[in-house]
């Protein structure tokens, strides 16, 4: 039996991890991280962040190049068994057998993470029940909507009750509604369960309203990590948006020029985001339209955590 | 809907051959829902043994006195559907890597090798079905075989190894080539080419000297001729002698036996290690 370190307060402990893929590709380049237990943590970032790669690697599907990664005080690469007995994952893509019925793959994952027999039974009737699976239980998966067979993935991964839950872009190529459904369901897990869950996704209204803290990655680094709280606070309470048709790099060094914007002023395309801090808006907006630039709108609005994810990474992207 | 309230918990580690024995069912029962990989590796050989053999048996008769040609060709075909057979089983690892639950498996905590072990377990119940139907077809068509203790043990432990060796090159193939397309395309080439120079359909002997020594060092061969002395097609183990040129036959036998043992071995060894390896990005 592998050690167990850290007296159970962190779940997740993650030093200098390190994925570099054939090719020198380096997906990941030397992160840390802890995550608690209990804890709903996300993984954000753009596509090629390195958030799925990250994933990989706690799940023990993705060796690491360097640095080291503990789940629940096993080693991800020396005690990889013992790391995949305490967890389960929902991955990106469906992975299940769709020839098989949604009870057939419930059972196969009961009988794996050896769950006993009578006890998989009870749980999968009121996992089917919870996720309103009754109806196509006990038919094959391939005929199932791309919700139900999300739905039956998620209780899938519940239903050997894992210390941790892995959710690699659960809400991924799933449509608005279904979306909404999932996010709620994986609401009411954090509301209600001691697991600790990490979850990467891309759409950050969905990682404001499910985790305790978020991860910024950006090209295989850190480059952000708080709760949604704090990181919305970064902005301040109010920020200017300005669309313009001329250089926005050269738009914003005129904003810093007349102290309207400041140092975290950015980019994205042809949108400008200013962030207003303690600068008052009435006066910024009074400067803006009084400056001969080519802009095509200007308006104000609350920051969200879209605003702090491109102000993170999107910028560097445009520069 | 409604999230029950979930207490995680602590489970102890699952039993070895309780997690290959799931991971088998799982498999069967995949087949079993294509029943085609089970019945179109049949059909060839079974063509050979009911219509092509006993054809040619009748056009040019047997090459050899005493020895049934029609029987010699039926274990012939098993050389021909253990490998068919086989490979088509490896179809199902592209399949499950593609679109199946394969990575699901990979994040079970069992180690990986376990799910090459329970794909081969039904990958030799399938194979030992047709070998079953093959000899049966052949002997209502008229093929003798002479049935001892004995006997039956060298054939099945001929047959047995040969299946698990063929399915570890099958695995192997299956996790190292990206498409169905590339793997099928491999098909003929390890599954049927061999065949024409193993001793299938006429003794190695016959065969230019290079060609014989390229025979030699086939298993199928080996097997072929070990599979042929166990029921009695070929009594007195002119196929065995073929290969070692010795005057003991049990202990050619016995030699051409591990040869087939480590073919059986490596090949599986490797397919374990180039899964793991395929599994672990």
């Amino acid at each position: 039996m592998a050690r167990r370190v850290n007296g159970g307060s962190a779940a997740i402990e993650v030093v200098a991890l390190r994925k570099t893929y054939p090719g020198e590709v380096d997906a990941v380049k030397g992160i840390d991280f802890e995550v608690c237990a209990g804890e709903v943590f996300g993984l954000v970032g753009p596509n090629g962040a390195g958030k799925s790669t990250t994933i990989g690697m706690l799940t023990t599907q993705v060796r690491p190049s360097g640095g080291s990664a503990r789940v629940a005080g096993f080693d991800v690469v020396t005690d990889a068994i013992d790391v995949r007995r305490v967890s389960s994952v929902v991955f990106q893509e469906a992975v299940v057998d769709r020839s098989l019925t949604g009870r057939r793959n419930l059972d196969i994952h009961a009988h794996l993470w050896g769950v006993e027999p009578r006890i998989a039974a009870k749980r999968i009737v009121e996992l089917v029940r919870i996720f309103d699976l009754e109806a196509v239980v006990d038919r094959a998966v391939g005929t199932y909507s791309g919700g139900q067979r999300r739905r039956l993935e998620i209780a899938r991964a519940l239903l050997s009750k894992p210390r941790l839950l892995f959710l690699d872009e659960p809400t991924v190529g799933l449509d608005p509604l279904i979306r909404h459904e999932l996010v709620d369901i994986i609401s009411d897990l954090r509301r209600r369960t001691e697991m600790t869950v990490v979850l990467t996704t891309h759409y950050l209204e969905e990682a404001e309203r499910l985790c305790d803290r978020v991860a910024v990655l950006h090209g295989g680094e850190v480059v952000g990590m708080d709760t949604p709280q704090r990181l919305l606070a970064t902005l301040g309470a109010e920020l200017v948006e300005l669309r313009v048709d001329e250089d926005p790099l050269y738009v914003i060094d005129v904003l810093r020029e007349q102290r309207v914007a400041g140092e975290d002023a950015f980019a994205v395309g042809a949108t400008i985001t200013v962030p207003m801090h303690r600068r008052r808006t009435s006066r910024a907006l009074a400067v803006i339209h009084g400056l001969d630039l080519n802009m095509t709108s200007v308006s104000t609005r609350k920051p969200t955590l879209d605003d702090v994810y491109l102000r993170l990474t999107g910028d560097r992207i445009e520069r | 809907m409604a999230v029950a309230t979930v207490a995680v918990e602590h489970r102890a580690r699952i039993r070895r051959g309780s997690a290959v024995a799931t991971l088998a069912r799982r498999r069967f029962a995949l087949s079993a829902r294509t029943p085609r990989e089970i019945i179109v590796p049949l059909v060839n050989p079974v063509l050979f043994a009911l219509v092509i053999a006993p054809a040619l048996n009748k056009v040019i008769g047997s090459f050899r006195p005493g020895l049934d040609y029609v029987s010699y060709v039926a274990i012939g075909t098993i050389g021909l559907l253990v490998p068919i057979n086989t490979m088509f089983a490896g179809l199902g690892v592209i399949v499950d890597r593609a679109e199946g639950a394969q990575r699901e498996l990979v994040s079970a905590p069992v180690p990986r090798s376990f799910v090459v072990y329970g794909n081969l377990a039904v990958a030799l119940l399938t194979t030992t079905f047709q070998v079953v139907a093959l000899i049966g077809f052949a002997v209502l068509r008229g093929a003798n075989f002479v049935t001892t203790a004995t006997g039956i043990a060298w054939f099945g432990s001929a047959a047995l190894l040969f299946a698990i060796g063929s399915y570890g090159v099958a695995e192997t193939l299956a996790n190292r080539m990206p498409k169905q397309e590339e793997y099928i395309g491999v098909v003929p080439a390890v599954a049927i080419l061999p065949w024409f120079f193993a001793g299938s359909l006429f003794p190695i002997d016959t065969l230019p000297r290079g060609l014989a020594m390229f025979a030699r060092v086939l298993p199928l061969t080996h097997a072929l001729a070990l599979m042929r002395y166990g029921l009695g097609v070929d009594k007195i183990g002119v196929g065995l002698k073929d290969i070692w040129g010795m005057a003991n036959v049990q202990a050619m036998a016995g030699l051409s036996l591990l040869v087939i043992a480590f073919f059986a071995i490596a090949f599986t060894r490797l397919a374990v290690r180039v899964f793991s390896r395929a599994a672990l990005r």
